[in-house]
């Protein structure tokens, strides 16, 4: 196999999703300061919700996607407010919230489940469209737009956290959460925020990947995993370093599937981020993560 | 009476794996998502060499227990670099990917079909067939793994692990091994964790890849949060409570199709409630980091 513009184009179009759930899950990272693995559930519900609303309920695509976007923007606070802030405010350290967040995550996943079944659902469009042909790669319009998409949220997070006060607010706290305090930062409304903000951006990725192929209950854990190798790859505080990571991962994963088989693409993914973890923990652009807690 | 049996048998089994990761997460602190992994690595181990050499029961639980450390050593390596979420997620990339062996290298591992057709084990002319004897195997391996846990954690060893856990700098100033201790209660529990894979894959005499999936390591770290990190008794209450109580969907009468699902939704919502309300867990050591005075 010789390695055409098409292994190019299969490895931006899973980077631009993974870089969304990658950018949204560091987000919450920095805040947090934890490690939010129900996040994919999120990313879950965006996709399950936008189907519901279009297969359960007949709603037009264009009202069922900003639909699944709040569905998802609800659940996110809904934990938030209702698990994580009370752990916070009791003072319980990063892993109890892990802890926390692993069991809603399982919750979340069996509920689809019984709700939905284990097998396959599709929002694709009734008909397969045809595909774009660029220098010889296909490319369909969905996914056009989903590249489109990635990019210009991506610049949104950038722009959000340079030039806006709720951006400064995060960063703040990313820094030292007391400080951010005693500042007057209101630190339960920008975790809010930052949460709805974030979960907004999951499940856009969620239905993005719902638009371009099918969707199942597991299929969370999976997109979250490759958004936190996207993320520690490129150093969880970078938004383009995030982006850079998942474009990174992308196309090991893309153009390793010259010499093996499909099967192995997220064993390839984790030998990746192991390696990372061993030489260089920080990433690619990022700070030295986990110094010792006095 | 089979079934009552076999619901002792896997309470058994689970003892071991939450022992043996109490051991790493509960006195150590390092919260690790793989023992599923190396329960894993000791059913195939069994399955592989049963099948494939005819090698006895004992020979493949002592080989298990060499390759299941081994790997555990190499896992292990990883918490002297990173810590806490990061070191989470390096145990489970180690959980994908022993996974992803288990479940593509079809030559080897059968795949997704599994290897069936495990024998019994005949240990010194026992032949062990019934379901109270697998059951009097198991309680003895589990008695021995207990019994090796309680030496490991009143031996001068266990100390130093629990200063890790408290206090890792400290532990460091004292002179300790900190590094050494690390991988060494890695490898202690890798090998712990695969014999109960070792009489697993006998006992049902057909291995396959989703019977050690990430949510297998999810079950067992809500054995040993539930029943009380670093307690001896913990991991043994967590077990037969998480064991026995979606048992009792059973006779509600709900149909199996969602009962699976309704099991894991009920240890995910254990997880959570005892997060928030009892971090501890039911016999209460170790929380998972004090409460309190936080950063």
């Amino acid at each position: 196999m010789a390695l055409s513009p098409q292994y190019f184009i299969n490895s931006l179009l899973a980077a631009s999703t993974w870089a969304l759930i990658g950018v949204s899950f560091a987000l919450i990272f920095r805040v947090g300061k934890f490690f939010h693995f129900a996040h994919g559930m999120v990313f879950t519900i965006g996709a399950y919700s936008t189907f519901m609303f279009v297969d359960r309920l007949d709603m037009p695509l264009l009202a069922a996607i900003p639909a699944g976007v709040v569905s998802s923007m609800i659940f996110g606070v809904i934990i938030e407010s209702a698990v994580y802030r009370p752990l916070r405010q009791r003072g319980s350290r990063p892993l109890v919230l892990l802890l926390a967040s692993l069991g809603i995550y399982i919750v979340l996943q069996n509920a689809i489940s019984c709700l939905f079944g284990d097998d396959t659902k599709s929002i694709r469009f009734a008909r397969v469209a045809e595909g774009i042909d660029i220098l010889g790669a296909r490319i369909t319009p969905v996914q056009i737009f989903t590249v489109g998409a990635s990019v210009i949220l991506m610049l949104l997070v950038a722009v959000l956290l340079r030039k806006t006060t709720f951006g400064r607010a995060i960063r703040a706290i990313a820094n030292d959460q007391e400080l951010a305090t005693i500042s007057g930062v209101a630190t339960n409304g920008v975790f809010f925020w930052t949460f709805a903000f974030g979960s907004a951006l999951a499940g856009i990725a969620g239905i993005l990947v719902a638009l371009d192929v099918d969707i199942t209950p597991g299929m969370g854990m999976n997109a979250l995993l490759m958004g936190i190798v996207a993320a520690i790859i490129g150093g969880m505080g970078r938004i383009l370093g995030v982006a850079f990571g998942a474009l990174l991962l992308g196309m090991a994963q893309h153009i390793g599937v010259i010499w093996l088989p499909t099967q192995w693409q997220n064993a390839i993914a984790f030998i990746i981020l192991v390696v990372f973890l061993l030489f260089r923990p920080e990433g690619f652009f990022g700070r030295r993560p986990g110094k010792v807690a006095v | 009476m089979d079934y009552l049996l076999h619901i002792l048998i896997l309470i058994n089994i689970y003892v071991i794996l939450a022992a043996s990761l109490n051991l790493i997460a509960g006195y150590t602190g390092l919260l690790s998502i793989c023992q599923a992994a190396f329960c894993g690595v000791g059913a195939y181990t069994a399955a592989l060499m049963s099948l494939k050499v005819g090698s006895p029961f004992l020979v493949n639980l002592v080989l298990a227990t060499i390759i299941s450390g081994a790997l555990g050593t190499l896992v292990g390596f990883p918490s002297l670099r990173i810590r806490d979420d990061y070191f989470v997620i390096a145990t489970f990339a180690f959980q994908v990917i022993a996974f992803s062996v288990m479940n593509n290298w079809v030559t080897f591992t059968g795949g997704p079909m599994g290897l069936p057709g495990i024998p019994q084990p005949v240990i010194l002319g026992w032949d062990v067939n019934s379901h109270g004897e697998y059951l009097l195997l198991i309680t003895m391996l589990a008695a021995v793994v207990l019994w090796g846990c309680h030496r490991i954690v009143h031996s001068p060893f266990g100390r130093i692990l629990m200063s890790i856990r408290e206090d890792e700098t400290f532990a460091f100033s004292a002179g300790k091994n900190v590094a050494a201790c690390k991988v060494l209660v890695f490898m202690i529990g890798a090998a712990m964790a695969s014999t109960a894979g070792v009489i697993y894959a006998h006992y049902i005499s057909f291995v396959d890849p989703t019977s050690f999936t990430v949510m297998e390591s999810i079950f067992i770290i809500s054995i040993v949060v539930i029943g009380g990190a670093g307690s001896f008794w913990g991991p043994v209450v967590g077990a037969i409570v998480l064991v026995t109580l979606p048992e009792i969907l059973r006779f509600v009468g709900m149909p199996s199709s969602v009962a699976a699902n309704v099991r894991q939704i009920l240890y995910g919502g254990l997880l959570v409630a005892f997060m928030m309300l009892r971090p501890q867990g039911l016999m209460g050591k170790y929380a998972f980091g004090k409460g309190g005075a936080t950063q």
